[in-house]
């Protein structure tokens, strides 16, 4: 993995990624209480790993309860996890006490997907602006109305907006008081949580090219979590596609859409409408996720897989070292090297040998 | 789930008459983006006009309170020999009591005693409820939110003037323990309509974006939680007034409320009641101004939920 | 539904237990000594007589062995004895309980006769001339206080008729009309809240089904409008009713104190008030629990039946 470019601000460059999330699971529970019976937990997370480096955007991808939005806020430790561990720049973020984790916050943001409903109604943007600062007792109070002018300006807001309550503007200009509000305590990660899917499309375009504009400036890094590819190719350096709680596939983002290794990877580069696509056969991905509380055996994948084979349904594939990415297919793994002899699949390997991906 | 009456509306409500404040009261849940001040009032005026009616009645009924010694005919403890139990006439408008004290000025008096009770126990009580609803609330389906919700049902559970008499009983007749017992009686109250907000409130988006920002529990209960529930307190409040006229009322009608010789209603009644057959108007006077200022009350929190809820705007 | 009704059970103890516990350690815990309170009237009381009588009633121990001792006697149901007359409190309550609860039935009863056809007719004829009057008639029945009401009553029958209700309480097995013509006002002065409660209740619960798609669609198939007030709509809006219906019953128990005390009847509320007003403390502990217990017992029975008919609700 190449250490990433930082461009404007200077930061502490070291080869340690940002964040590093270990096997990170969550579960939540259903029912229990008391004389009533307990129902098998919702396994929204099961078991996933994955780095971001400095100023780097990692894409987060999958259909809507594949898991996506809980992993950010796992990140986050919005939601406490259910086991695994993530560090963020050497501390363990799990491990921190309450103090210290408010602490840590400043350095940590959420984008959020519907940007109105993300501020307090009753709050003027001054407030909500100010919040931040006032929590980590960062300035005084003409130095604080000076950041919150300053934000403004860098998400081209007139400052006029500062007296004005947040149902007074429209999405994208809230979403760009969103990133304000994430940037005031110049905070070194920022999870964009489908920041951009309730907006128009040609607002879409303006507010993504703010968070570039952001991140080339500040060298941030992001975690960006999106349903729709098209503006996760957009965005990011590498991506994760999370199919119903577990990593299916993640690469540098040019590789992992031109030559997607697996299928559910692949399902999703055909189902975007771009000219690529045109003339091509689409195979649209039949039927519905599973049910999180009770997935499927072996590949999770494997009931709307098109290439399913004999182990994957009661094997579940591993995480393995293919190229420049990772994959969790029966396609690619050793264990199924000898079934894929007796039962050759009609994919093209995208000129990868599998074996040898498998045991680089 | 942990707690059936998580999002049940209709689990247990307080005891007998704040369970329908309640029932009323919560009905009005995630309104509206607020609107400046002379805007909304504008608007009450025009939507609501018996709301208007009872507003005006209690602002009566305040300023009667307020300015009672300078409005008021007579002495309310002045004695007069001469004028015992007289029937309502021009010099006495309401009449006079067996000993011959004015019973209208005793009834404006008794306004300003009810007025002051109410308005402590209202702070007093909704200060508490609120706050425990709050932490209930937003930490609900814990062992906190199990804790405190079975010490309100406990609370609950004894009729409204059996827990006063015990309370009053236990601290003995003052102004201060009255409005001790009442607030007691008014927590629950105000707990489960708090605590149903919160529970809504918690799952809002800026409660989320306040935790990312690193804002601790108790600002996020009293910046995000506390401004957003504000609506349907009002109408608690109000109706919960009603009900503390009334019970304070009953009180002092036992013999167990504000000691004499504070004028008050309830025990203007309870000394009225031994002469009803010869001097019905000592009793009489002061219980229609209680039925007309509970009334009041009763009906300005009626419109103030129909004005407040969505549901009801046409 | 059984391990639902069984929870409910376990809930409506342990509610029951913190009612005792509370109402007990505050008990304790008052100012003044129980024990000077109740002999301070006696002349020439020695310290050593307060002291046997603080031993012998258990006072000298700790506060929670003192609870576990009444717990224990409770479970037996024995509530201790009255300070008054060191009657057995659970005799007397039990003796009183009766009439209490014939006030509070009737009470409740002609809420319910009357308060639901007031709201149904409100309902029906929604925003008429006539549901305005209703709806005054219920929101004034809700603020006028039971005992001012029956006071008006006493005066005008004793003004008009010359008519005052009997001072000597009778029994309905000795005397049923006797009896009923006692109770009858203190039980109007009582219901007239619940009704009013009642009426407005049903007339807002049935407007919300009236206003739903189900009903739309029973009156698209071609109902009668008599079916789908009866048999649809009414059956479905019953339902907050018979809720709120649980939450009078505590209302109507407070409400009995007071008018037992003006019409001097002997139940449990003028038990309970003269039981304060003597210190009486185990016979005032004793009374609150009965009054803790009977309410979660009747909306236990409300919730468990709601549950049974109703089958939208989770268990």
């Amino acid at each position: 993995m190449t250490a990433p470019t930082l461009n404007g601000v200077e930061r502490e460059v070291t080869n340690r990624p940002l964040v590093e999330a270990t096997d990170l699971v969550k579960h939540f529970e259903v029912g229990g209480g008391f004389l009533s019976a307990k129902r098998p937990p919702v396994r929204a997370v099961d078991g996933v790993s994955f780095t971001i480096n400095r100023g780097e955007t990692l894409g987060l991808v999958g259909e809507s309860g594949s898991g996506k939005s809980t992993l950010g806020r796992l990140v986050l430790r919005l939601i406490e996890a259910t086991s695994g561990s993530v560090t963020f720049d050497g501390q363990d973020v799990l491990a921190l006490k309450n103090k210290e984790l408010i602490a840590l916050r400043s350095r940590m943001q959420l984008i959020f997907q519907d940007p109105v409903s993300s501020f307090n109604p009753r709050m003027t943007i001054e407030q909500v602006l100010t919040e931040p600062m006032l929590v980590h007792g960062v300035g005084d109070a003409a130095s604080r109305k000076a950041r919150c002018r300053e934000l403004l300006d860098l998400v081209s807001l007139p400052s006029t907006a500062l007296a004005r309550y947040p149902h007074q503007f429209s999405g994208g200009q809230a979403q760009r008081i969103g990133i304000a509000r994430a940037l005031t305590t110049n905070p070194d990660l920022i999870v964009c949580d489908e920041a951009v899917s309730a907006l128009d499309v040609s607002v879409q375009a303006q507010v993504l090219n703010l968070l570039k504009d952001v991140q080339k400036e500040l060298g941030l890094s992001y975690l960006f979590i999106a349903h729709d590819l098209n503006v996760v190719r957009y965005m990011s350096d590498r991506i994760c596609v999370m199919y119903l709680g577990r990593l299916a596939e993640e690469g540098p983002s040019d590789i992992l859409l031109n030559e997607p290794l697996h299928p559910y990877t692949e399902a999703l580069v055909d189902a975007i409408p771009s000219s690529d696509t045109i003339g091509r056969a689409r195979e649209p991905l039949a039927g519905e996720i599973p049910n999180p509380s009770a997935p499927p055996s072996g590949c999770r994948f494997h009931t709307r897989c098109p290439k399913r084979f004999e182990p994957c349904d009661h094997l579940e594939p591993e995480l393995i070292t293919v190229g420049a990415g990772n994959v969790s297919c029966h396609l690619h793994t050793e264990q199924a090297a000898l079934h894929r002899h007796q039962d050759p699949p009609e994919h093209s390997l995208h000129g990868e040998d599998p074996q040898e991906g498998a045991t680089a | 789930m942990t707690d059936q009456r998580i999002d049940s509306p209709t689990g247990p409500v307080p005891a007998g008459a704040t369970a329908a404040a309640v029932a009323t009261a919560q009905t009005v849940g995630g309104v509206a983006p607020p609107l400046p001040p002379k805007r909304r009032l504008g608007r009450f005026i025009k939507e609501q006009p018996i709301g208007m009616v009872a507003l005006s009645l209690i602002a009566l009924f305040v300023i009667v309170a307020a300015l009672a010694p300078w409005l008021a005919p007579y002495d309310p403890l002045a004695q007069d020999r001469t004028a015992i139990q007289q029937a309502p006439s021009a010099a006495h408008l309401f009449g006079t009591d067996d000993l011959g004290r004015d019973v209208l000025s005793r009834t404006m008096y008794g306004a300003r005693t009810s007025l002051s009770i109410g308005v402590c126990t209202l702070i007093i009580g909704g200060l508490i409820g609120v706050l425990f609803g709050i932490v209930s609330g937003y930490f609900g389906g814990s062992w906190v939110d199990s804790t405190i919700q079975r010490f309100m049902d406990a609370l609950m559970a004894v009729p409204a003037i059996v827990l006063l008499l015990f309370i009053a009983a236990l601290l003995g007749p003052s102004i201060r323990n009255t409005i001790i017992a009442l607030s007691i009686l008014l927590v629950p109250s105000f707990n489960r309509v708090a605590r149903g907000e919160m529970l809504r409130i918690r799952a809002e988006t800026y409660v989320e974006a306040a935790r990312a920002v690193g804002c601790s529990t108790p600002r996020i209960l009293m910046r995000y939680g506390l401004p957003n529930l504000m609506a349907p307190l009002f109408v608690l409040a109000s109706l919960n007034f009603a009900i503390v006229l009334i019970a304070e009322s009953s009180l002092s009608f036992l013999g167990i409320g504000t000691p004499p010789p504070t004028p008050s209603w309830g025990r203007m009644l309870s000394e009225g009641s031994q002469f009803l057959e010869i001097a019905p108007w000592i009793a009489f006077y002061p219980g229609l101004v209680l039925s007309i200022s509970v009334l009041a009350f009763n009906l300005l929190g009626d419109a103030l939920r129909d004005f407040l809820d969505p549901k009801q705007r046409r | 539904m059984i391990a639902y009704a069984a929870r409910r059970f376990v809930y409506g103890l342990l509610v029951l237990l913190i009612v005792t516990a509370m109402v007990f350690i505050t008990l304790r815990a008052i100012p003044g000594d129980v024990v000077r309170v109740q002999l301070a009237d006696s002349p020439g009381v020695t310290e050593e007589q307060i002291a046997q009588r603080t031993a012998e009633l258990g006072l000298d121990q700790p506060v929670y062995s003192q609870f576990f001792v009444f717990m224990g006697g409770a479970l037996r149901g024995d509530l201790g004895t009255s300070f008054q007359d060191n009657a057995s409190v659970t005799a007397e309550i039990l003796h009183r309980l009766p009439i209490t609860l014939e006030l509070g039935f009737l009470a409740i009863l002609l809420g319910v006769l009357l308060g639901l056809p007031l709201g149904l007719i409100s309902a029906i004829r929604k925003n008429t001339l006539l549901d305005q009057f209703l709806r005054l008639v219920s929101v004034v029945g809700i603020s006028i206080p039971n005992f001012w009401l029956a006071l008006l009553f006493i005066t005008y029958l004793s003004l008009w008729f010359q008519w005052s209700p009997p001072l000597v309480y009778v029994g309905p097995f000795e005397d049923l009309s006797q009896n009923l013509v006692h109770m009858t006002l203190p039980a109007i002065a009582l219901g007239t809240a619940a009704m009013a409660s009642i009426s407005r209740m049903l007339r807002s619960s049935m407007l919300e089904v009236m206003g739903s798609n189900f009903i739309r669609t029973v009156r698209a198939r071609g109902a009668s409008e008599w079916n789908v007030i009866f048999k649809h709509a009414g059956r479905n809006s019953t339902i907050p009713v018979f809720t709120l219906l649980g939450l009078q019953v505590g209302a109507v128990l407070g409400g009995t104190v007071i008018l037992e005390s003006i019409f001097s009847i002997p139940g449990m509320g003028s038990l309970i008030f003269e039981s304060v007003q003597f210190r009486d403390y185990p016979m005032v502990l004793g009374c609150v629990i009965f009054y803790g217990g009977l309410f979660i017992m009747v909306n236990l029975l409300v919730d468990v039946a709601y549950a049974a008919i109703d089958p939208r609700i989770r268990y």
